[in-house]
């Protein structure tokens, strides 16, 4: 969480405007200088288009079942592997890379999801509580404060163990717990914004509050905190991992990454692939979009110390 | 003075969070569909008689009313009874049928008291094991911000944080326990079962360790009292351990109240994978036996936690250096 939390709010003395455009493309060429971002960039836009890819164009299904086939190991890993199972089959003969691919898909597509809607309705609220002040202020901080004090993994275990899970259920618990901390970083960024030269200008000018805020001021003060938000994916992806795991994720027979591994602990001994391939899967593109962020937050932080 | 007036505003603060997490909790439990007197009667039972049990538990009152009489028991100290968990400490099977309205029920305090410390346990033991490998990492990594130590400090702080928890855990008992029986998992009988939990969480807590670590040092070491230093000609040694790492620690510590529930979280995902009889372990169990008393309890301690953890953390922060606004 401390991720959005280091994020200096303060625009750059270049950002004004026009010159913004210019200070996103920095940012992102001095991320792409480094190999880091450029490794993680590739290994996810692999995984990406495979995972969305190979389930169309193979025949070979995820869901499946076929009893006969079930327990093959991967590749050269014993007796039994062929290459139409290239990591081998589950308890009831599933394919387990068709498995992991659709696995990929729907984590990637929670992840992103949750992390846009969080970051919608934070900035959204955060702008809206700093650019207005007063009782705006007031109430959304206040709500924030004692949203970010609930420990969010009972409220998410609660919410989601009492009540049947869906996708739709799943993305709102997860962003129930990013939410605040977008709309803190945004507010502050807000109130610096709000008494800066170009808004006092469009005051006199006779632009309403509404105008400033989602025309000029918005576009000045979203860029940065974005970049950072792109960690945040990849711990949503984690988090609904867990939820899978414990049961109370995206339900059977829809594969998903937790669930699979939660169900393949019985099998570990004599069919550890199970277990195993999907956590790579999972680690592999949790690393890309990790390292892909890092070196985004760290250009951003080296564009921003320079411009000062 | 300060101090006194700090810890009262805070403390107070703290009731108020407390009070509205329990509300929360309290709410969520009854407005969710799923009714626990369902498994307490058992799926056969006729609906009369589930009707019948849940008006002596109290479930059919409105819900402030059930809440006022909660937390009236609670102020007295009384977290109400498990529906679930008798004294003898069996868990009722399903459809075995158990009347919760006897007084022969675990007491949640109990069941709390009994459990906390082994998951303060397992979280210190997980908190040396990350300081273990992040400080040298870190230091390493704030000290050389732009060379090879940074290097390896961003590369394990990213694959670290990339591994899910409970993946790894299944690695390790696989490995580890199952096939090579170097530590034992699963279940409690001694603090050698406290090892592998604690390596899982490690690696999740040791990230963010090595993150912070490495900015604030880097931080640190740029400003004027570590060249005034070096111009007294203090040894490179006593620059970084006696001055440099003493300023550095002021976010590390704040980022343990930040981070909390991300340890918490953790917690409770490892204690279930190794069935480590734990407060996440219980929680868990809680949730899916819709053990309404013992979670509320569950959700007011650990809150509380939190709280108090906070309070800590900046009084900590405070006193490695007073500049800290309390």
């Amino acid at each position: 969480m401390s991720d959005v939390a280091q994020i200096t709010p303060t625009a750059p003395v270049a950002a004004e405007n026009e010159g913004q455009s210019t200070v996103t493309m920095r940012i992102l060429k001095t991320a792409w200088r480094s190999k880091a971002f450029q490794f993680g960039f590739w290994i996810f836009v692999i995984l990406v288009v495979t995972s969305l890819i190979l389930p169309l164009v193979s025949p070979v299904s995820a869901t499946k079942m076929a009893i006969r086939e079930k327990f093959l190991p991967p590749l050269f890993m014993g007796e039994g592997w062929s290459w139409i199972h290239p990591l081998g089959t589950d308890q009831l003969g599933r394919d387990m890379l068709m498995r992991c691919m659709v696995g990929l898909r729907y984590s990637l597509m929670i992840g992103i999801i949750t992390v846009v809607l969080m970051f919608i309705v934070g900035c959204g609220l955060g702008l809206l509580a700093g650019f207005k002040g007063k009782w705006w202020d007031t109430i959304i901080m206040r709500i924030t404060d004692a949203q970010l004090s609930l420990p969010m993994i009972i409220l998410a275990i609660t919410i989601l163990g009492i009540s049947k899970p869906s996708v739709a259920s799943i993305i709102v618990v997860l962003g129930l717990s990013g939410w605040p901390l977008y709309a803190r970083v945004a507010r502050s960024a807000a109130v610096t914004e709000r008494e800066k030269e170009y808004v006092r200008g469009l005051r006199v000018v006779g632009a309403g509050d509404w105008r400033i805020l989602l025309l000029y001021a918005a576009p000045n003060i979203l860029p940065p905190i974005a970049f950072v938000a792109v960690l945040d994916i990849a711990r949503m992806m984690i988090f609904e991992s867990i939820l899978g795991f414990l049961g109370l994720g995206i339900q059977p027979p829809t594969p998903s990454f937790g669930s699979i591994i939660a169900d393949a602990r019985k099998y570990l001994i004599n069919a550890w692939w199970i277990a195993t391939s999907p956590g790579v899967f999972l680690a592999v593109a949790l690393t890309a979009i990790n390292l892909m962020g890092a070196s985004l937050e760290k250009a951003r932080n080296t564009v921003y110390a320079g411009a000062r | 003075m300060i101090f006194v007036e700090f810890l009262i505003k805070r403390i107070l603060q703290g009731l108020v969070i407390v009070a509205i997490t329990s509300f929360v909790i309290f709410t969520l439990l009854r407005v969710i569909p799923g009714d626990p007197v369902r498994l307490i009667v058992g799926g056969m039972a006729p609906d009369n008689v589930v009707e019948e049990v849940a008006a002596k538990m109290g479930l059919r009152d409105p819900i402030l009313v059930q809440y006022g009489r909660y937390m009236g028991n609670l102020v007295t100290g009384d977290m109400g009874q498990s529906y679930l968990r008798p004294k003898s400490g069996m868990i009722a099977t399903g459809g075995e049928y158990v009347d919760p309205t006897k007084s022969d029920m675990a007491e949640v305090w109990d069941l709390i008291l009994e459990r906390v410390p082994l998951t303060l346990q397992l979280a210190a033991t997980a908190l040396v094991f990350a300081l273990l490998v992040s400080l040298p990492i870190g230091i390493a990594g704030g000290l050389r911000s732009e060379g090879w130590p940074a290097r390896i400090a961003f590369g394990i702080q990213s694959l670290f944080v990339s591994i899910p928890n409970f993946w790894l855990a299944i690695i390790l008992i696989l490995f580890l326990s199952v096939k090579w029986h170097l530590i034992p998992a699963l279940g409690y009988k001694g603090f050698a079962y406290v090892i592998l939990p604690a390596i899982v969480l490690a690696v999740e807590i040791s990230p963010f360790i090595i993150r912070t670590l490495t900015t604030s040092l880097a931080e640190v070491m740029q400003s004027y009292f570590i060249d005034e230093a070096k111009v007294r000609g203090l040894p490179r040694r006593r620059i970084v351990f006696g001055h440099a790492l003493r300023n550095a620690s002021v976010p590390l510590i704040n980022l343990l109240g930040i981070q909390l529930s991300t340890l918490i979280g953790g917690v409770l995902v490892v204690e279930y994978i190794f069935d480590y009889p734990g407060l996440g372990h219980l929680t868990v169990v809680s949730v899916v036996g819709r053990d309404f008393p013992v979670i509320q309890g569950i959700a007011i301690t650990i809150s509380a936690v939190f709280v108090f953890i906070n309070i800590l953390v900046d009084l900590v922060a405070y006193m490695i250096d007073p500049r800290v606004e309390l």
